[in-house]
């Protein structure tokens, strides 16, 4: 008998809506938690509005949401709070990402959590925390990433900041509350106590600065990070450089850096006073830069230069473009992109599951809810209310359903 | 007694270097787990050398592995792998970054060290996955940023991409890795059994791809995702705008349209038909910003028009400076950006640890290891005697680096 998905068992109520919090409680239900996702009456999650769509189907909101259950309610009714209140009892984990105060007011903060279930594990993710003096701000993936001294390190000194084309922090995001809601569960198998995660988008992106922070405190303000356009602003050679055809990734650390010069034909480099150390070898940034593109024009391709650094193991990518990298053969042969067939849009492709389990190779047979679709199943198997109580319920809008 | 935190009573084999793995086992050690760094000798993991350096210290070891013992092996020597089979025994979880081959090639991969003890949990971390046609390259996280449509993804559109300068794909990596190291800590106390998790930036950074893969899949190659400099491709108003002293992101989405054009005296657009959907604005995004920094340029100050902004619930943030962010009384407050006292190199500023738990509200006193600080009292557990560990010191299996007075 194959074993059961890590999480099988496992109930999540999932108020999250738009993408850090439902990158959170994705990677739950592709390891089998029954995930309950609240969505609020009359639209749902924001999600299902964004592009690309067809056939009223978001394919935003079906990568995000696969294998989610969909209950939707009015929250202005009361009883809605009731049904709410019944689901905790009967639940492992909360979760939900909106601005601090918010699930408060819902009647489902924290302290009211825990005195309906104390077993609960309770997950708020936020732009800024639940403390601080940001704390009240709503905010969005690129609003924190300002705030974290993120984006002010990519673009060129001279030119506004550039915006990254993704939401790296989003995801990362959702992925350290994944991450902490495993040990937390853990914990509660340990203790048998639950407890509140406070989860911010800032803290996380704030995480991601290995050398910035660091680099800058403690060398007392004499390193300043600072954005550099095409190449690092402390590393060299570290960066995009111009190939034969497009643009191809170099990072040549301490150690490749002689390796770099012998595939370069380019032993005098070594010795050269001009590139002896790292230091020496950012102050004379533009000078290395132009040696190492003259050479790279000497190719036929960018494939022939990317294959003679790799023959020497320095470190070498082509710069892929999204459509590039989706057709891949290693991206494909690794299940990296993945083709999903959602009901209503048909079959498309998302970003596989990055997280891999030896127990349980296969990936599971998903399906992003349509609005409500769960409502029924939920309150009569679930919660065990009278056929007749739901329709009502659904009659008078307390229950709202959509198909798509 | 209290519990000292999540992980406590939890042990992790760390044969991790450089950064994507160490974020992980960072977390772990965070979080209460007793980390043992397996480092290679002679000169252990090599960002012993990065910047910034003080004392012969390096704040980004410091940063990434405190509260982390030091082991260090010369793992080519069989009597290092028994060091290490012993090791596996004793141990709930191994995390490793080498090269994928690396490790079976030391004698030390999961099937061996399974055999050993079969609930272990090993966990590998790397640029591409142990498997598909990219395995066996070494990678960095920019390498895998570019092979996973990422770095094409930022920078001016017609100009070349851009560098982003931190290490995002990795300490993000770490965080799926410890993610994926939770459930299956879970799933072996539910009586599940060990397992091997094969972790990659590759997959890590292509999951942050929010809509640029189904975009471009579900449309059929329509929405062709794109560099678009200082402003989103696909949603406007969402990007960077000149504000009267330095750079401000705006983002106008759903009911915040119409908020903004009241703040920026522009309610004429909401009737304008160019402007009545997202693609129209997408399509006429240059008029859009001319009047947004327009009004910009008649307030007094960034720090006024982030206030009258957020008053009118438009989201908005300045683009703060490292400098700035780690100067910021709410990351001070929140300690985002936190204080700790390293015993060689002194004060040194890092980030916090980004998981908050309600039980365990204090951070862990945690110091990191000097180079083979823990190998006597590591191999002593295992039942090395005093004078096996000096024949083993002698012969170059273990090494070490004498520690500073202060210490």
């Amino acid at each position: 008998m194959a074993s059961k998905p890590i999480l099988a068992g496992y109930r999540i109520l999932d108020f999250t809506q738009y993408l850090a919090g439902p990158s959170a409680t994705r990677l739950m239900a592709e390891m089998g938690a029954e995930i309950i996702k609240i969505e609020m009456a009359p639209y749902g999650d924001p999600s299902r509005a964004f592009p690309y769509r067809k056939h009223k189907r978001s394919a935003y909101y079906v990568q995000q949401n696969r294998g989610k259950k969909s209950l939707c309610v009015n929250f202005k009714d009361g009883r809605s709070r009731e049904i709410v209140r019944d689901l905790i009892r009967e639940s492992d984990v909360l979760i939900e990402n909106y601005a601090p105060g918010v699930i408060g007011r819902l009647g489902f903060g924290w302290e009211q959590v825990r005195a309906i279930n104390p077993r609960a594990v309770m997950c708020s993710i936020s732009a800024f925390g639940q403390t601080g003096p940001l704390s009240h701000l709503s905010g969005f993936d690129y609003i924190a990433q300002a705030y974290a001294g993120v984006t002010a390190v990519i673009g060129e000194p001279d030119r506004p900041p550039s915006l990254p084309m993704l939401a790296i922090g989003d995801v990362t995001t959702g992925v350290h509350a994944a991450g902490a809601l495993g040990f937390a569960l853990l914990d509660v198998h340990r203790t048998g106590v639950g407890q509140h995660l406070d989860i911010s988008l800032l803290d996380c992106y704030f995480h991601h600065h290995e050398v910035n922070v660091q680099a800058y405190s403690a060398s007392g303000g004499a390193i300043v990070p600072r954005r550099a356009g095409a190449h690092h602003y402390a590393v060299a050679p570290t960066g995009i450089f111009r190939g034969p055809e497009g643009y191809i990734m170099i990072l040549a650390l301490l150690h490749q850096w002689p390796v770099l010069c012998k595939a370069m034909g380019r032993e005098d480099l070594i010795a050269d006073e001009r590139f002896k150390t790292n230091e020496l070898r950012v102050a004379n940034q533009q000078a290395l830069i132009a040696i190492i593109e003259a050479w790279l024009q000497g190719f036929a391709t960018d494939a022939a230069a990317i294959e003679a650094l790799q023959a020497v193991r320095v470190p070498v990518a082509p710069i892929l473009t999204v459509a590039q990298a989706i057709e891949h053969p290693h991206h494909r042969a690794r299940g990296t992109v993945r083709r999903v067939s959602d009901r209503m849009l048909g079959e498309f492709d998302i970003p596989g599951v990055p997280l891999r389990f030896s127990a349980h190779p296969e990936l599971l047979e998903l399906q992003a809810p349509l609005l409500g679709e769960h409502n029924g199943e939920l309150l009569t198997a679930l919660l065990g209310y009278e056929a007749e109580r739901v329709a009502a319920l659904e009659q008078e809008g307390v229950l709202v359903a959509a198909a798509h | 007694m209290a519990r000292k935190h999540v992980l406590e009573g939890v042990r992790v084999l760390d044969f991790t270097h450089v950064l994507a793995g160490p974020s992980c086992t960072r977390l772990m050690a965070e979080t209460g787990a007793e980390v043992i760094k397996v480092e290679a000798a002679p000169a252990g993991d090599m960002v012993r050398q990065m910047p910034a350096l003080k004392n012969g210290r390096s704040g980004y070891y410091i940063q990434q592995n405190r509260g982390k013992q030091s082991l260090c092996l010369n793992l080519r020597d069989p009597q290092a792998q028994e060091v290490v089979h012993k090791l596996a025994g004793e141990v709930d979880v191994v995390v490793e970054n080498f090269t994928p081959g690396v490790m079976k090639r030391l004698n030390i991969d999961y099937p061996r060290l399974s055999e050993l003890n079969p609930e272990l949990i090993m966990c590998s971390i790397s640029a591409f996955g142990q498997r598909g046609p990219l395995a066996d390259r070494p990678g960095f996280d920019y390498i895998a940023q570019a092979y996973a449509g990422v770095i094409d993804m930022i920078g001016e559109e017609n100009g070349s991409p851009y560098f982003p300068g931190l290490g995002m794909g990795d300490v993000s990596t770490g965080a799926h890795a410890y993610g994926a190291i939770s459930a299956a800590l879970f799933h072996r106390a539910m009586g599940g059994g060990g397992q091997y998790l094969d972790i990659s930036l590759l997959d890590c950074l292509f999951h942050c791809h929010e809509i640029n893969v189904q975009g471009y899949d579900g449309s059929g190659g329509q929405l062709v995702p794109h560099r678009s400099g200082a402003h989103h491709f696909a949603v406007a108003p969402l990007g960077m705008f000149k504000g009267k002293d330095k750079w401000l992101v705006i983002i106008a989405i759903g009911g915040q349209w119409a908020n903004l054009l009241k703040v920026i005296g522009r309610e004429d657009f909401l009737t304008d038909p160019r402007f009545a959907d997202n693609a129209g604005r997408v399509a006429n995004k240059q008029l859009l910003i001319d009047a947004i920094e327009a009004w910009l340029q008649t307030t007094e100050s960034d720090a006024e028009a982030v206030r009258i902004l957020e008053e009118n619930h438009v989201p908005v943030a300045p683009v703060l400076s490292v400098p700035e962010a780690m100067a910021h009384p709410h990351h001070n407050e929140r300690q985002t950006v936190r204080t700790i006292s390293d015993r060689a190199f002194g004060d040194l500023k890092i980030p916090g640890v980004p998981l908050r738990f309600s039980q365990y509200p204090e951070f862990l006193p945690l110091q990191a290891p000097f180079l083979g600080e823990h190998n006597a009292q590591v191999l002593k557990a295992l039942g090395y005697s005093d004078d096996d560990i000096a024949a083993l010191a002698a012969a170059g299996v273990l090494a070490s680096e004498p520690l500073p007075a202060s210490a």
